[in-house]
């Protein structure tokens, strides 16, 4: 008898080999809130929980719906809901069981602390393909130094708890930054014990999206030197063994695109696209120059797919500065430089910056075996 | 063991799953929990699956369903009803079709 039904895992799914072939909207992330409870050193986006203006500026419900659905006709697979903390919507599960019944693979960013009874049962009928929980700290003092949020280690234990128990799916995920170094160790020790899954750090802080100047500064003394991150890299023998594993990529004998002023040589907008709390669309979460974002309340998503993104993506440097430095580093791949961080550091797509040019030589140095 | 499958009941695709094409594939996904096998696969119909799935959200019997497809592609009802059956089977093993009887 004929097989009918064919299954296969997520990554043998052919759409995977025709993003490589072309532009093929795979995924999309919803920042449905800036908000959030907790106030974190580093975070990016975060609004007070209680900001009625940020409230007043976010994408209804009806909005969001017309969203995804353009998204599902462009064959978008995969919903990411982030925030701020997702959680603090009122309309979350009218918002997330939308996405799931338009046949959307659902993931979901939560620092925990809002979970109750009541998400459990709803993610157990409904399940995600996985939350994923930032964490700040293995002790209520640390934790609560990132958060700046009295109360907010308990919170997070308690629904991260209920989370575990309720048998969710759940991803653990830590930023490494000044405030919480010291501890790194205890964090991925206490994310491994409640997972079978997979824990990363982040140790790249990027500088907040509305460019707030007083956040933006204590996100850089949160910031862990180029010694400090290659120690922890190396101290993570699995992230080590990647890095190490991709060293021919990562350290090009030539630089990949020498004579082009193309600004974009990323993926971004390729495959994916963000849409903020507010309802700009942009190719990547960190790209908010002004030239690189489209309103969707003033326009419709299929334009900024079809239309937009690919003159962003035919932007083109003159800056002699970038060409002769980032365009013909043949270390960029170890960098976290980007245009869209760029933009965020400097305020221009095209300049190079200090500080991640020191931590990509410094990882050189290591997969050289330069440093001990 | 196999679920029963009779020509004379009606199946209908179940109100946890969504079916739609992407990248060339016609897939279900599961939208509540209990249907699949793993969360990581992604179930697709392959050509004649999707002829005898379109055909399910009407209240026809598997005949009915069978007879239809057997004008549109000029081919042997007996062949088609046991595609059918066979395409039920699986689909009711997954709980991706529901038996109205």
């Amino acid at each position: 008898m004929a097989n009918f039904v064919n299954s296969m895992l997520l990554p043998e799914f052919p759409l995977w080999e025709k993003l490589k072939k072309g532009r093929q909207l795979v995924s999309f992330d919803l920042e449905i809130t800036s908000r959030c409870n907790n106030n974190c050193r580093h975070c990016y986006i975060n609004l007070p929980a209680d900001s009625s203006e940020a409230k007043s500026k976010e994408l209804t419900f009806s909005q969001i719906k017309d969203i995804v659905d353009q998204a599902v006709s462009l064959g978008a697979l995969w919903c990411l809901i982030t925030g701020g903390e997702p959680f603090l919507r009122k309309d979350f599960f009218d918002i997330y069981l939308y996405i799931k019944k338009k046949g959307l693979l659902v993931s979901v960013f939560t620092n925990a602390s809002l979970i109750t009874d009541e998400h459990i049962r709803f993610f157990r009928k409904y399940p995600a393909r996985d939350i994923e929980v930032t964490v700040y700290g293995a002790t209520k003092k640390t934790y609560e130094c990132v958060t700046r949020k009295d109360g907010s280690f308990d919170a997070f234990t308690a629904g991260l708890k209920l989370l575990l128990e309720g048998g969710i799916k759940t991803r653990f995920k830590a930023m490494a930054l000044r405030s919480n170094v010291r501890e790194l160790p205890e964090i991925a020790r206490f994310c491994l014990e409640r997972t079978k899954d997979y824990f990363r750090f982040d140790p790249f802080l990027h500088l907040r999206f509305d460019g707030n100047p007083k956040r933006n500064e204590e996100i850089k003394f949160e910031r862990l030197t180029a010694e400090e991150i290659v120690a922890i890299e190396q101290a993570d023998s699995e992230r080590y063994n990647a890095l190490e594993k991709n060293c021919d990529k990562l350290i090009m004998k030539d630089s990949a695109h020498i004579n082009c002023n193309h600004l974009f040589h990323c993926g971004a907008g390729n495959g994916s696209f963000t849409v903020s709390y507010d309802g700009f669309f942009r190719l990547c979460s960190s790209l908010w120059h002004p030239d690189c974002v489209y309103d969707l309340k003033r326009g419709r998503l299929t334009e900024a797919w079809q239309d937009f993104i690919p003159k962003v993506r035919d932007m083109r440097s003159n800056r002699g500065e970038f060409l002769e430095k980032c365009r013909k580093c043949q270390i960029i791949n170890l960098c976290i430089w980007c245009p869209a961080h760029s933009h965020l550091e400097t305020g221009e797509l095209d300049k190079p910056v200090e500080y991640f040019c020191e931590v990509a030589h410094f990882r050189q140095k290591m997969l050289e075996g330069a440093v001990d | 063991m196999k679920p029963e499958v009779s020509l004379n009941n009606i199946y209908k695709p179940s109100e946890d799953v969504v079916a739609r094409e992407v990248a060339g594939e016609f897939i279900i996904i599961p939208v509540a929990s209990g249907v699949g096998d793993a969360e990581d696969e992604i179930f697709s119909l392959n050509e004649p699956g999707k002829s005898i799935w379109d055909k399910l959200s009407a209240d026809k019997s598997l005949r009915d369903v069978a007879l239809e497809l057997s004008k549109e592609f000029e081919a042997p009802l007996e062949q088609i009803e046991k595609d059918c059956a066979g395409l039920i089977q699986e689909l009711l093993k997954r709980k991706m079709v529901v038996d109205k009887g």
